[in-house]
């Protein structure tokens, strides 16, 4: 690394700097949208992460009313609301007034669902049927033998699956950053000729693209900190992070993506659409790799894809180093090292082949 | 002869806050003729263009067109135009043929796209899509569509900027053959030799204003039966020019080049030479020609047509 | 009549050429629906999802009658299956000679990493406890561990507690504690005019239909127009007889033609490989549709006309695109929202176009009334329309 490219790499740097604060898009969708995305899921979630349950009950006979008010107050649900009647219960449970409704006529217990609530009913259902256990043996005057312990093992942080998403997010904020870096801004520059402009000058090649490395590994990991810090305020969720792990991570990670944005770039002739496979590709890691929605309830062979799928490693990573989840160390640099690999590997490939003049 | 006029341009006017991008000009397209605007960049040859042809409104001024009079170019008179505008592109993901297909559903009468690509020699393009097209391909495929519905006037903006020679002669050819079936065209440039080769009546503008029009031949013979003779003025100073301006009718500097005007070629070249000894002016690059349109304009505004 | 039908030929053709549009306005909603319905509707469908878990029993040794009869239920459980189909259970247990703490160890580690839903562990002494018949308050007998912001986790314990009361009935009845044939009978209903639950991918479907609708007018409208007005090729056609409204007639054709194009597959995809049983051939649903491509449309229009360029014009449309989507009630429930989310929920038109598509299909009860469903979307129309009229510029001007 000579003194010139050390000269040239300054002075790209500070452009590049400016490019993308002066890009109001690129800048919006870099801080922004992961906010965006954070709160409204944060908002729409948070209901069905610590789910409500609120019960609607309408007795037609006294009996055994105080073994079911002690049974319905053990079970789950979160209020219990009586009503007149059959009639007005119904109209509840239709207008989602509460959560789903039981009707106890001394003989039968009846619960009633919306069925337009198809995702949440399974959950009412579990509850319904603990309600319907106890109830039998309060009824018969026995108790449940088995005393049965539920012990969350983890973190406090882990029991929310809200918890878990947000890391999901940032990774793949690290990963749109990254990838667009290179299948999207140098591809942009390519096609607009800016690029050749460069090429014939004695710039080295490593400058430039140091300098967009440098750039957006800035942005992306203040974007990161913001993130977390407006989750933390406005969700009270908690993390505790391991601020070295966290900060290879995330470095790694935006070397590592702008690896893959590199194989994008060298795959895909026409430069304008290297921007458009990268956006396709991110689009479907993002619902494949357990950020979204959890990879357990996958189809197996889904599952199997999202092995191959760096943002799953990603997100696995990032819930590692804040505290959120578990895993095995090793396992935890192995993803950070292939990572660095995957971005120091494609380097030299990046700086011959695609920092090229474009061939009309 | 008298042709009839097509189109009578009265006061136009147009601005843009303080800029008078159109100043007040007038003139009169005859049938069958071949008007031009000839003038730098700037001068307000588009948007005087684009007034006529209705997609921009005037501040003032009417517009007298096929015996009607119009503030602003209306639809049934659209029918009767054609336009090939300065700067504009087509959907780059039809192809040839579609586009003209397109073009030629807008108007109540217009020839077949299969007709209009063998005149513009296009035909083997008629299936590649638009963003496949070079430069001088497009433009052509743009003169088709201007010309689709035979129209009485047409309208060409700058038709040659930024063409090869090869295009630009192409071009020329397709005015030339316009010009022959009798159809009107007004059109705009700042190359002079296009002004020249294909003009019939000349307007020239400059900052929004007309400051001469006529028949090519005419405005360069407003300049008297003279002789230019050109030479690089190699950093002379006006100074050095003065005693020149004794022995010619003018000497004027425009950029690297002086140009003098003279009615005796044979006693003008005597004091050049020996000019030229005392100063030790090299006279590089010497010719010495006919008046032309540039200089007609240099000579009105102290400016060259092309910076 | 010729140059409207030609703007739409060249508005579907220009479209399909384009191949990103074509992946986010046909591939992307079938991406998406089929990911969905195979994630979510498996969800409390036997043999289609599997847990993994674990089983140590710390009281093999002295070998209770009720820990033995627990291990076997739970590998009752995991080895019984539908032909065809998974069990519901992997089992793991310790192997022979395997030291147990060591097995708990492991396995809590993998609870802890998410490779496993649950550790039961039966405590050694709940012999004693058992044989009794006030169980003992003090030593716990069943410990099961899991993860509690593993959504998987959380549904395998639920199971398992349903099996473990069922057990627990079972010892009780043994006792003589509990009659079964005396038990209460449990009913499950479904109220609006609704039979049954309607399968998810029924519920999915019109979901879907409307989200590819809203994508179209939201991103391919706005796309058209200003990229098609900054690149001057709209220019080309007002030096042209063409006017602005034959224009717009000629796009809203285009648009139509390309929506017709996408529930098309959409529909086929969702009947045939998923097996929706949803039927969309009823005036009312047609209607429906058509008032959603309409809707959708003159939003795109909307968004075109306060764009200065195509770039910022896209850009207003990815902002839009989320929070539209999500806060509509198409894909998660919307129940819990705090106040200024739920105004968004009411104004947004995807709320009430999805909701009126899924009553006039019959896939559950509407949620707004009918009327509301209809003036919303219109009135969204008429806005629209009334600003784009205004603002929206048809040219790039000096």
């Amino acid at each position: 690394m000579g003194c010139r490219t050390m000269r040239a790499f300054a002075a790209l740097l500070q452009t590049e700097m400016l490019i993308f604060l002066r890009d109001r898009i690129s800048l919006f969708f870099t801080f922004l949208f992961p906010l965006i995305f954070i709160l409204i899921f944060g908002f729409v979630m948070g209901d069905v992460d610590q789910p409500t349950a609120r019960l609607g009950l309408v007795s037609t006979t006294a009996e055994s009313q105080e073994a079911l008010a002690d049974v319905l107050a053990k079970s789950g649900v979160d209020s219990v609301r009586t009503f007149e009647g059959e009639l007005e219960l119904r109209e509840a449970v239709f207008m989602r007034d509460i959560d789903f409704g039981l009707l106890w006529n001394g003989t039968s217990l009846e619960f009633s669902y919306n069925p337009n609530r198809m995702q949440e009913n399974y959950a009412f259902e579990q509850i319904a049927a603990g309600i319907s256990d106890a109830f039998n043996l309060r009824a018969q005057g026995a108790s449940p033998m088995l005393p049965i312990e539920h012990i969350h093992v983890g973190t406090e942080a882990s029991t929310r699956w809200f918890n878990q998403m947000v890391p999901g997010v940032i990774a793949f904020s690290i990963l749109s950053s990254g990838l667009f870096a290179v299948s999207g801004h140098l591809t942009a520059m390519k096609e607009r000729r800016t690029l050749d402009r460069m090429i014939v000058t004695p710039m080295p090649p490593v400058a430039l693209l140091a300098a967009i490395a440098a750039v957006r590994l800035v942005i992306v990991y203040i974007s990161t900190l913001v993130t977390l810090g407006i989750s933390i305020l406005v969700f009270d969720l908690s993390f505790s992070i391991a601020w070295i792990p966290y900060t290879l991570l995330v470095c790694c990670s935006t070397i590592g993506m702008m690896g893959l944005g590199t194989v994008i770039a060298l795959v895909v002739r026409k430069p304008s659409s290297a921007g458009n496979v990268a956006n396709v590709m991110a689009m479907l890691m993002l619902f494949l790799s357990g950020v979204y929605f959890p990879i357990e309830f996958m189809p197996r062979f889904l599952r199997t894809i999202s092995w191959a799928l760096p943002l799953r490693h990603m997100a696995e990573a990032m819930r590692f180093t804040t505290g959120v989840a578990d895993m095995a160390v090793t396992r935890f640099w192995i993803v950070v090292a292939c990572l660095l690999g995957l971005g120091l590997g494609l380097f030299p490939v990046l700086a011959r082949y695609v920092v090229r003049p474009q061939r009309s | 002869m008298e042709q009839p006029t097509l189109m009578q341009v009265t006061d136009l006017v147009k601005h843009y806050g303080d800029v008078r991008a159109v100043d007040g000009i007038s003139f009169a397209v005859a049938d069958g003729a071949v008007f031009t605007l000839l003038g730098p960049n700037g001068a307000g040859k588009t948007t005087t263009l684009e007034i006529l042809e209705g997609i921009r409104e005037p501040d003032g001024g009417t517009i007298e067109v096929f015996g009607q009079r119009l503030r602003r170019v209306d639809r049934p008179t659209k029918q009767r135009f054609g336009v090939l505008l300065q700067e504009g592109n087509f959907e780059p993901h039809l192809k040839v043929r579609e586009v003209l297909t397109l073009f030629s559903s807008f108007f109540d009468n217009a020839r077949s796209p299969k007709e209009m690509l063998e005149r513009v020699s296009l035909t083997e393009k008629a299936g590649a899509l638009v963003k496949n097209l070079s430069g001088g391909q497009k433009q052509r495929l743009a003169i088709a569509a201007a010309l689709i519905n035979d129209p009485e006037l047409v309208f060409l903006d700058e038709p040659t900027t930024g063409l090869d020679p090869q295009a630009r002669r192409n071009v020329w050819s397709v005015v030339s053959d316009l010009k022959s079936t009798g159809v009107a065209i007004i059109l705009t440039t700042h190359y002079m030799e296009e002004a020249e080769a294909l003009s019939d009546h000349v307007c020239i503008m400059d900052h929004g204003k007309l400051i001469a029009e006529g028949s090519p031949r005419e405005l360069t013979a407003s300049l008297g039966q003279e002789t230019m003779i050109e030479f690089a003025a190699n950093g002379t100073s006006n100074e050095d020019l003065a005693p020149l301006q004794q022995c010619c009718k003018a000497v004027r500097t425009a950029a690297d080049l002086i140009v003098v005007e003279t009615t005796d070629l044979v006693a003008t070249m005597e004091s050049l030479l020996a000019w030229s000894k005392i100063r030790g002016h090299e006279l590089a690059n010497m010719t010495v020609r006919q008046p032309n349109l540039e200089d007609v304009f240099l000579s009105l505004t102290g400016r060259r047509l092309r910076e | 009549m010729k140059d409207i039908l030609q703007i739409a030929r060249s508005h579907v053709v220009s479209a399909i050429r384009e191949r990103i549009t074509l992946f986010w306005f046909l591939i992307f909603p079938v991406f998406l629906l089929v990911i969905l319905a195979l994630i979510f509707g498996q969800v409390g469908e036997e043999g289609e999802i599997t847990f993994q878990i674990a089983l140590a029993n710390q009281d093999a040794v002295s070998s209770s009658f009720a820990s033995a009869m627990i291990e076997s239920a739970f590998v009752e459980v995991s080895s019984s299956a539908a032909p065809g189909k998974e069990p519901l259970f992997r089992l793991r247990r310790p192997g022979p000679g395997e030291d147990i703490e060591a097995f708990i160890e492991a396995q809590l580690l993998a609870v802890r990493r998410g490779r496993l839903a649950a550790l039961i562990i039966l405590d050694a002494g709940s012999g004693e406890s058992l044989t009794t018949d006030a169980p003992s308050e003090a030593a716990p007998a069943v410990e099961v561990h899991y993860s509690e912001g593993n959504a998987a986790s959380g549904m395998a314990v639920s199971i398992i507690d349903q099996i473990l009361a069922g057990i627990d009935r079972g010892m009780l009845t043994q006792a003589g504690a509990f009659d079964p044939g005396a038990s209460i009978p449990t009913h499950k209903a479904y109220v609006g005019s609704a039979e049954d639950e309607a399968p998810y991918v029924d519920f999915l479907l019109p979901g879907i239909v409307v989200m590819g609708f809203f994508m179209n007018g939201l991103f391919g409208i706005p796309g058209a127009i200003l990229f098609a007005r900054d690149q001057r090729v709209l220019r080309r056609y007002w030096v042209t007889p063409l006017t602005v409204p034959r224009f717009l007639a000629g796009i809203s054709l285009g648009h139509l033609a390309l929506c017709i194009l996408q529930f098309a597959l959409v529909f086929v995809v969702g009947r045939f490989a998923l097996g929706a049983t949803v039927n969309f051939a009823s005036l009312s649903a047609a209607l429906v549709l058509l008032l959603a491509a309409a809707t959708f449309m003159a939003f795109g229009f909307l968004i075109a006309s306060v764009s200065k360029t195509a770039n910022s014009g896209m850009a207003i449309a990815n902002i839009l695109n989320m929070p539209m989507m999500f806060l509509s009630g198409l894909f998660f429930p919307i129940a819990g929202l705090p106040g200024f989310l739920r105004v968004i929920v009411h104004v947004n038109p995807v709320s009430y176009l999805a909701d009126n598509l899924r009553a006039s299909l019959e896939v559950g009860a509407a949620t707004y009334a009918p009327l509301v469903s209809i003036l919303v979307p219109v009135a969204w129309i008429l806005v629209s329309s009334a600003v784009a009229a205004w603002r929206l510029k048809w040219d790039v001007g000096r």
